[in-house]
């Protein structure tokens, strides 16, 4: 090994705050590059949508003799589980940095800490934009039809970003809170799954007990999930189920507040949690 | 450069893993903080590196306060962690390139700086390669690498030894003393090996359950003990014998006894006098004479020996 030559150097309180947040396009490549680092990761994700938008969507149409409506409702309900999932594993990548990667070089850089949740969520955000649009293409190419119009996707993009942005936010907060892997993925099923069932993925909630139905209206994803139905199927009746009220754009605009709070208060928290545990 | 005022650490759960320590290094100086594992030597850099919350007290890097302005703290220092701290899925530059981008050192500049200090550090032939195939000693030397690409000026080397082979060990400290001896940075370096303090360490702070219980160069730590002191296996009670010694004036307050083993550090008594007096007392079956080590000044510090508590 030879000499090296390291210089002196003193960084401005004023560049520091001006380039803030110049370091969070560093830390979602990192993170990306983590992430999908091999093709097999970046496409065994894809299988989950394929397979429910190509086979399990048609079958259930044929042994429950719905009509083709039943897979467009499907489809949807699909996103429902795919979101929750996507976000739920893409934490486990934050215990993987605590225990065998740089998180610590991470927390002793100059960037504030929020950057790093708010990096791994960008990601965790973009490969389930992926996923959702692969689900959807595939399900459109399958025949199955959506009924989309500008205001509608919109609406649906909407939805389904904040409630992504909620979840991830869940799965940061779990990270934070729970020290080994198997731990996290135990919680999984409940968290990610549990409510697919009772949040009108498969069927309406009013088709539940009155109890659950009412519980139900409680859930994220409930409102979510009415909410990308009226986006891309024009359907109503998720979120007249949830609302009973007559005017359809005041019930989709108080499903999106619900989503909207539940994605800002995850976030906040997730960042608090994150930053608290990461210093002690 | 750093400046330390009666900084404490109480971990939840009520463990004061540091009980308020004070200490300065200035610009260009190597600082060693010595002291067994659970001595509190992680939890400064820890607190110091803004990766522990203080409890209470104040450290200053470069006049930048760590709790109240911890961006620009972190700005102006670099750590290598005791553990492996690297994204091994990565490659040994993508690393490097990463420190470099939040540290904000520009692209072309970043470049530059890896491949020169890739190649000081014997990395060249290695930085493409994914870091997890890297072995401990080609890890550590990349994980100083990474440290350096920031140019800080504070660096922190919590254990940067540990676990290397004699040879990469030795090329490392050579690196460190370059830093120091060319470029005057700043660095704070724990270790429990004395000697790599001796041969690093301007000063030494040696920590003892969240304390420094003794702060000096090394040779002002051996001073305390005189030029030079007689090491003896006591035949009976040792605690007896050195009572015996203390009436005599062989042996003042800093003597010690270890197990059967007594250190009598030799002030104003010739070592041929101190040992014409034990072998007249008949007190001892083994004896003989040595100049003062850093173990010795912990072990009289702390009752144990730096090598077992660590």
């Amino acid at each position: 090994m030879s000499a090296i030559s390291p210089a002196l150097h003193a960084p401005t309180a004023l560049s520091l705050r001006a380039g803030m947040l110049d370091p969070l396009g560093t830390l979602a490549r990192r993170r990306f590059q983590l992430t999908v680092r091999t093709p097999r990761e970046l496409v065994v994700p894809l299988l989950t949508p394929i397979m429910f938008a190509l086979v399990i969507a048609p079958a259930l149409r044929v042994a429950l003799h719905t009509a083709a409506s039943y897979e467009s409702f499907v489809a949807i309900g699909t996103a429902g589980l795919l979101i929750p999932l996507n976000t739920m594993f893409a934490g486990i990548g934050v215990i993987v940095d605590r225990h065998e990667g740089a998180q610590r070089e991470l927390l002793a850089a100059p960037v504030p800490r929020a950057l790093l949740v708010v990096g791994n969520l960008l990601v965790a955000f973009a490969v389930t934009a992926l996923q959702l649009a692969v689900l959807i293409g595939v399900a459109v190419a399958r025949g199955i039809h959506f009924d989309a119009t500008a205001s509608g996707i919109a609406w649906f993009v909407a939805a389904a970003g904040l409630f992504t942005i909620g979840m991830y936010g869940i799965a940061e907060i779990l990270a934070s809170r729970v020290p080994k892997q198997e731990e996290y993925i135990a919680r999984v099923p409940a968290i990610a799954i549990l409510p697919w069932f009772l949040a009108g993925s498969l069927f309406p909630i009013s088709a539940l007990p009155v109890f659950l139905t009412w519980a139900a209206k409680f859930l994220p994803l409930t409102h979510g999930l009415a909410l990308m139905r009226y986006g891309l199927l024009g359907d109503a009746s998720g979120l007249h189920n949830i609302w009973g009220m007559s005017s359809t754009t005041g019930m989709a605009s108080l499903s999106l507040a619900v989503v909207g709070v539940f994605a800002l208060a995850l976030t906040v928290v997730a960042i608090r949690v994150f930053t608290r545990s990461a210093v002690n | 450069m750093i400046e330390v005022r009666n900084l404490r650490k109480v971990y939840p759960g009520g463990t004061e893993a540091v009980r308020g320590i004070d200490f300065e290094v200035e610009t260009g100086e190597v600082f060693g903080l010595l002291g067994p594992n659970g001595a509190g030597k992680s939890t400064t850099i820890g607190m110091l590196t803004t990766t522990v919350a203080p409890t209470s007290g104040t450290a200053m890097l470069a006049g930048f306060d760590v709790t109240r302005q911890p961006l620009a703290a972190r700005a102006v220092s670099s750590v290598v962690f005791q553990d492996a701290v690297v994204d091994r899925s990565l490659s040994g530059r993508r690393n490097l390139e990463l420190h470099a981008r939040l540290w904000r050192v520009d692209g072309r500049e970043a470049a530059a700086r890896i491949d020169e200090i890739a190649a000081g550090l014997g990395l060249s032939r290695l930085v493409e390669r994914e870091v997890g195939t890297f072995s401990g000693g080609e890890r550590r030397r990349l994980e100083l690498a990474r440290a350096l690409v920031s140019r800080p000026r504070v660096l922190f080397l919590d254990e940067p030894t540990v676990g290397l082979d004699p040879r990469i060990r030795a090329e490392l400290l050579d690196v460190i003393a370059d830093l120091r001896a060319r470029f005057e940075t700043t660095i704070l370096v724990t270790t429990h090996y004395l000697d790599e303090a001796e041969r690093l360490c301007d000063r030494i702070a040696v920590m003892h359950a969240g304390r420094i219980v003794a702060l000096d160069t090394p040779d002002g730590l051996r001073a305390e003990l005189g030029p030079e002191l007689v090491e003896m296996r006591a035949r009976g009670n040792p605690t007896a014998a050195l009572d015996v010694l203390r009436a005599r004036g062989v042996a003042g307050d800093d003597a010690f006894a270890l197990g059967a083993t007594l250190t009598i550090p030799l002030h104003g008594v010739g070592a041929s006098a101190a040992i014409s007096v034990i072998s007249e007392l008949d007190l001892a079956s083994a004896i003989s004479t040595r100049e003062p080590t850093l173990d010795d000044i912990y072990l009289q510090l702390t009752g144990d020996r730096l090598a077992e508590a660590a």
